[in-house]
Order: structure tokens, then sequence, then C-alpha cells
């Protein structure tokens, strides 16, 4: 029996990250550009180490920013496809935790 | 400092010491023609350190089965750094020396937390300003309305932090302006952002935006992650204890009424 595979976001190895002035300022090595996140954004990439989903990371937006659960999702989906979209993020897909 | 060396089969090999932002570094050559024009284009920057970091030019075999630490290809001109000693092959001119000294220098700098970035500098009552843009945007203006004598450089600034103080040294690259840098430094007052404009205006400018200014303007040439992640460390450090500003400027010596003192 086959199970549903999560997607888990990682950030991409090959980054040069660091905050400054309360932004997170991400530089890809291969073209040198600068790519710079907000305050969620940066809260999200804080959290983004390889073990969470995109429905866990808009629960850790929920609970600290006065967003609403579907907001939360949709933004963070939203978040995560122009990050990847850009090479700043890769996928690691691991077999479902079937819900109960 | 010029020194012959014994190099039987090849002619002599001469030998040549120079200092860019306190990084020492002696050049090995057999080649008189590009000894003599590398002599001259460095004459100010020559100084004997203790214990320069040795490049041999076109100096044939590597070492054998040493790792290479960093490497770069340009125009068929090769830098290659080993633990021992550093290579620059295929040069074939004083040109081509200047490219790869750069390449090294900007490599060397980030275990000395600096860097090398487009910018003139000028030093006026004992402090470094810095004006930095791409190719048109005034740099060699800055310098060429500078009282002589007071610009560092007018195209390649290194900037470095020591005891805690971010310094300012001239470096031998050329501009238009087509003046040797200056071999000092100062510490650095600030960093202007070159924007032409009609009237002169400074604005002040947050830390994320002092790197956005910094990034397209520095010379930095590995795509090594970890290298890539210092450069970051190191920049985004200066842009937080570095003053920076956006300054429109009229192309003429006016600009300096502006500037905060």
């Amino acid at each position: 029996m086959s199970t549903p595979a999560t997607v888990f976001w990682q950030k991409n190895p090959a980054l040069a990250w660091r905050e400054i002035d309360g932004e997170t300022v991400i530089i890809s090595p291969n073209d040198s550009v600068m790519h710079e996140l907000n305050d969620t954004g940066s809260f999200l990439w804080k959290n983004i180490d390889g073990e969470k989903s995109a429905a866990e990371l808009a629960e850790l937006l929920v609970e600290n920013y006065e967003v609403t659960p579907d907001i939360a999702l949709s933004d963070t989906q939203a978040l995560l496809e122009e990050m990847s979209s850009r090479k700043l993020l890769v996928t690691v897909s691991a077999i479902g935790r079937v819900s109960p | 400092m010029s020194t012959p060396l014994a190099n039987p089969g090849r002619g002599p090999r001469q030998q040549f010491e120079l200092s860019i932002g306190r990084v020492s570094l002696r050049l090995q050559m057999s080649d008189a023609q590009l000894f003599g024009a590398a002599s001259a284009r460095y004459a100010a920057f020559s100084d004997a350190a203790a214990q320069p970091t040795t490049i041999a030019l076109n100096g044939g075999a590597a070492p054998n089965g040493a790792p290479v630490d960093f490497a770069y290809e340009l125009e068929g001109a090769a830098l290659r750094a080993f633990s021992t000693e550093i290579r620059f092959d295929g040069v074939r001119n004083q040109y081509a020396l200047d490219s790869l000294l750069r390449v090294l220098l900007s490599w060397k700098l980030l275990g000395r937390r600096g860097f090398l970035l487009h910018a003139a500098t000028v030093v006026r009552n004992g402090k470094a300003f810095i004006f930095t843009g791409r190719s048109g945007a005034g740099k060699s203006t800055v310098a060429s309305s500078s009282p002589e004598g007071s610009v560092l450089t007018d195209e390649i600034s290194l900037l470095r932090r020591e005891d805690g103080v971010w310094r300012a040294y001239g470096t031998p690259f050329w501009g238009e302006f087509r003046a040797a840098g200056s071999n000092s430094s100062a510490p650095v007052a600030g960093i202007f952002r070159l924007l032409q404009a009609a009237e002169n205006q400074v604005e002040i400018l947050r830390p994320v935006a002092i790197l956005r200014a910094l990034l397209p303007n520095v010379l930095f040439f590995s795509a090594e992650t970890q290298a890539n992640r210092r450069l970051l460390e190191i920049l985004s450090q200066a842009a937080t204890e570095i003053a920076g500003y956006n300054l429109a400027f009229r192309q003429n010596a006016t600009f300096w009424e502006v500037l905060p003192s």
C-alpha cells in the first residue's frame, strides 16, 4: 500500500544569507543576485529547516502573527513557490505522516 | 624592491615586493619586459615585508600533488593558489597581471575582514570618503575635482576592518583618471552611492540599503558557497557599522557642501 508523500522545504545549501536590519538578505553565489525578505518572509525563512511542510510553516505564522489560517496558508504557499522558482529553496519528499 | 634570482635555463628571474592594503606580495618572473612594466606600475606600492605571499608568474610546473585552495581563469591567464605559493600562468602583459592581482586580493581579503569595491576614495580632514558606483557614475569626476594628493584611488578602493575601525586603502588599480593610487589609508567617514542629478543632495541609507548599494560594486570572483558566506558576513558588518548615503550630485566639486563632515 502506498502512502502519500509530504513535501518538506529546505534552504538551498549553496546560498549565502544573513539577517540585517530586521530583513533577511540572500545571495546566490552563481549569479550574485541579492534577494530580500520582509519580516514575515524572514520569519518563514528562519523556520524552513527541511522538516516542515507548507501547512506546518503556515501554522507557525498563525501562532506568531495576526493572520487567519486560510490567509497564512495561501501566503506561505505563494512565498514558498516564489522562493523555489528563484532556486532559493529545494523540496524534500518523504513518506507522508498519516493523520489519525 | 627588486632582486635578481638564479633561474638556470630561463634567464634571470626577478622579484618585486609590494603591499596593497597591508596584503604583502612578492612577484617573481623571468620576463624582463613584464618585470619592467610591473615594477613601474606598482612602484608606489613597493614594500619589503617580512613574510610576503610569493606569486610565481609563468613559472612552469605546479607543486606536485598540492591541493588548490582557489583557482580562477581570465582570458587565458590562470590563477592557482596552493598552500605554499600562488601561481599566475599565461600572463602575457601587465593588464593580465593587474586583473589576476585584483582577483587574488579579493580572495585574500576574506581572511582579513576586507573587500575590494568599485569606488573612488578621497581623504578630507583625515577621513576617507568613499564614492561608489559603476562606470559612468561619476567616480572619475569626483577624483578629478578633488585636491591633488587627496585621492587614494579613482577606481578600486580597498576596505578592511582593523582593531574595530574600518579603514580605506588606496590601490594601484587605475580608472579613467589614469592616476596611480596612493599607498596610504584613512578611517572611513562614509560610503556614498553616486547618482547624477541636477542638484546636490544626500540621503542617509539604512544598513540593508547600504548592502544593496555595495553588492553590485564589490569585486568578487568565487562561486564557492563558504567564500560567499564569508563575504556576505563582512559586507553586512560594513553596512551596519559604516554610515552610508545616496549622493545625488551635479558632477562638479560643489557636492562637498552637502556632505556630512
